[in-house]
């Protein structure tokens, strides 16, 4: 009979690395890439980003978005005679597993483009692998201001509203109802340079709107935990107006249910990011009257183009697009356009092409500015509706009409970003 | 005093979800001397069947036929994972097994992925209501989920320590070839406890459904937890999987309160410690 001793070294090693490297979902990601390659009538891009653990519905629905999008070009005939293949792989929120997923498909794969990750602290450590390959990068989830700053390169693309700008529209809506009133604030957030970053744009945003505050607590549970109800409790104690939460997907579903379960929303309003898939999740247990943001929420825009879309999304997938599956389907846009318009699928012919350009998209004409490569797009912010979206869709949206914090209004300038990247 | 009650709370949930999951994980190892990677899928699946039911059917007891159908499926489920392939392999050396449970991983995830999709599910407590302790508040489904398990750890406690069966559980991990000369049926013995524990990971998965984000990640998220209560109760106590449960959600909550920045390698620290002092667990018993 085996020794216990050895079933016990075999469950440590297991659960240490489990809980490093999140094994089980990085073995099942590496197994999901399908080959390609450049030759033989096909180009490869590749989308690593995180398909397990409490963030995956961000990263699932991202990759809904990046394949539907290569699948809308193959079926218009391919880009410069190619068909275009995604190959994907779980990075189980660890830098580690992001980088060594970008490495295989780029040396394996030989994707000419990257897409994803959900987690701004794998961004950067894949970042680098791209920029030294000089190889294009499009961030359409991960935000976080250092990945256009600290880490930028000509090859780094973000079409989402970054760390600053989101906060800042959270901040502006606030100013705009609050019209000069003091109020009590507590800030929640995931505790990595996501979520301290937003928290610390969302403070010096009140103090730019001069915002009548006064901070009462702020708490930073772990990415990813189950339990927050000491952090909830530390919370309601401090009796706060208003809570601004940066947390996320199925973190901000936990939250909204355990807050509810203290009665929290009875005497708080939570100002936080419920996009579509949480409201979704929440269905009528989503918190009428509390304040969401949302990066593109699709039933802000009343475009045909947007309409066709959320109707061929629905059609293949089932559900309406999150914001995450829109955006990661804009950014394949944004290189496919780049590489038509170049005649190229080099990194450095795609970056020249788009710095700077207007680029046709889903979400209309978005200029790609040509000091950060960061895609000029509104953030918006709404009141969660009591009522569902229609009698086929049980999912609590906002109220009409959304506000929108245009780009120009919440993005650092050029100069402060060039002060950045130095 | 109410951070005392919130703290108490939030624990004793905690450490209600780790050992239900924990004494399915350390029951199967008793008796099959098996550790199951894909305990973790099996509470996922218990979560997801939950979700799925108790929006099918609605209401409070809607939800509580759901929690007790989730739980039956999943114990129904691991049944024949047990006879399909794991049963064969258990006269095969540690490594194979521990494969084997570990490609089931991989294949729930699929599969789950594949009838739930990749969007989180939500599920509404069967009891919304708050008391006031002291003034702190405490929501009545946490005291639900505190009463499910302690009505597991007394059926446990029950079967193990007051029935012929719970008699052969602790001699099929003491000395198996006697029990099989004795006339036992091994194969069903084993079988049946895996289908208990594979039931109690599915319950565990049900209760906590209210509480979380129901979606892809649950299996590898719990699984880890799983281990360390397990490991540093000892493996194969059940009591040591109760102590352990407590043990750990202590740390984690308690380190969450006053070291925020360690909070989340407390645990792995207590594990590491026990093992260092006691390497087969704090009720384990060491191998002569």
């Amino acid at each position: 009979m085996v020794k216990k001793s050895k079933w016990i070294g075999m469950a440590v090693a297991i659960a240490l690395c489990g809980a490093a490297t999140g094994c089980a979902g990085s073995a099942a990601g590496a197994g999901s890439s399908g080959g390609g390659g450049g030759g033989g009538g096909s180009v490869t891009i590749g989308e690593s980003t995180t398909l397990s653990g409490s963030i995956a519905s961000l990263g699932q629905t991202g990759l809904q978005g990046v394949q539907l999008a290569a699948a809308d070009i193959n079926a218009a005939g391919g880009l410069l005679g190619k068909q275009v293949k995604v190959v994907s792989a779980d990075d189980a929120a660890t830098p580690a597993t992001g980088v060594s997923n970008v490495r295989t498909m780029l040396e394996a794969d030989h994707a000419v483009a990257m897409f994803g990750p959900v987690a701004s602290s794998v961004a950067a450590a894949e970042e680098q692998v791209t920029n030294a390959q000089h190889i294009p990068m499009f961030f359409h989830t991960s935000n976080d201001i250092g990945l256009t700053t600290a880490t930028y390169s000509k090859y780094v693309f973000q079409n989402v509203p970054n760390t600053v700008m989101e906060p800042r529209a959270a901040a502006d809506y606030l100013a705009q109802q609050l019209e000069g009133k003091q109020v009590t604030i507590a800030t929640f957030a995931p505790n990595y340079s996501f979520g301290r970053d937003t928290v610390t744009g969302f403070i010096q945003a009140l103090k730019a709107e001069k915002v009548n505050y006064t901070l009462v607590k702020q708490e930073f549970p772990p990415l990813g935990a189950t339990d927050i109800s000491s952090y909830l409790a530390a919370i309601e104690a401090a009796h706060p107006q208003y809570v601004f939460n940066a947390q996320y997907g199925g973190d901000l579903v936990a939250f909204t249910k355990q807050a509810a379960s203290y009665g929290l929303f009875a005497k708080t309003k939570v100002i936080a990011m419920y996009d579509y898939s949480v409201l979704q999740t929440l269905g009528s247990a989503a918190p009428a009257g509390a304040i969401g943001f949302d990066r593109a929420p699709y039933w802000t825009y009343d475009t045909s183009t947007m309409n066709d879309f959320v109707a061929k999304f629905r059609a293949k997938y089932g559900d309406a697009p999150s914001e995450w599956a829109i955006l990661g389907y804009a950014a394949v846009q944004q290189w496919a356009w780049a590489v038509h318009k170049s005649g190229s699928f080099s990194g450095d012919a795609v970056s020249a092409a788009l710095s700077g350009a207007a680029v046709p998209t889903i979400l209309g004409d978005q200029q790609i500015r040509s000091c950060d490569h960061q895609t000029e797009l509104s953030e918006y912010v709404g009141a969660l509706s009591a009522k569902p979206a229609s009698s086929t869709d049980p999912t609590h949206l906002w109220t009409s009409p959304a506000f929108e914090a245009p780009f120009d209004q919440i993005a650092y300038s050029c100069a402060q970003m060039q002060a950045l990247q130095k | 005093m109410d951070t005392f009650v919130t703290e108490t709370v939030s624990i004793l949930t905690n450490a209600a979800i780790l050992f239900i999951v924990s004494a399915g994980l350390t029951l199967v190892f008793g008796a099959l001397r098996l550790i199951n990677m894909a305990h973790g899928s099996l509470f996922m699946i218990g979560a997801l069947l939950a979700a799925s039911l108790a929006s099918a059917l609605g209401g409070a007891w809607g939800f509580c036929v759901a929690v007790l159908v989730a739980a039956i499926a999943v114990a129904a489920l691991g049944t024949g994972v047990e006879v399909a392939v794991l049963r064969r392999l258990h006269q095969r050396e540690p490594l194979a097994q521990l494969l084997a449970t570990f490609a089931f991983v991989l294949v729930f995830a699929d599969l789950a992925q594949r009838v739930w999709g990749s969007s989180d599910r939500s599920v509404t407590a069967p009891v919304a209501g708050r008391l006031h302790l002291a003034g702190a508040t405490v929501p009545e489904y946490n005291l639900v989920v505190i009463g499910i398990a302690g009505l597991v750890a007394l059926g446990l406690w029950l079967l193990l320590a007051r029935t012929a069966t719970g008699w052969r559980v602790r001699a099929a991990v003491e000395d198996p070839e006697s029990l099989a000369a004795g006339g036992t049926n091994l194969p069903l013995l084993r079988t049946s406890v895996f289908a208990l524990g594979a039931g109690l990971a599915g319950l565990a998965g049900a209760a906590i459904a209210p509480l979380e984000s129901i979606g892809p990640g649950l299996d590898t998220q719990i699984i880890v937890a799983a281990f360390i209560v397990t490991v540093a109760g000892g493996l194969g106590s059940v009591l040591g999987a109760a102590l352990g449960a407590l043990v750990i959600a202590t740390v984690e909550s308690l380190g969450t309160l006053w070291v925020p920045a360690y909070a989340s390698s407390a645990p792995y620290l207590v594990m590491i410690l026990v093992l260092a002092v006691r390497p087969w667990g704090l009720f384990g018993v060491p191998e002569r």
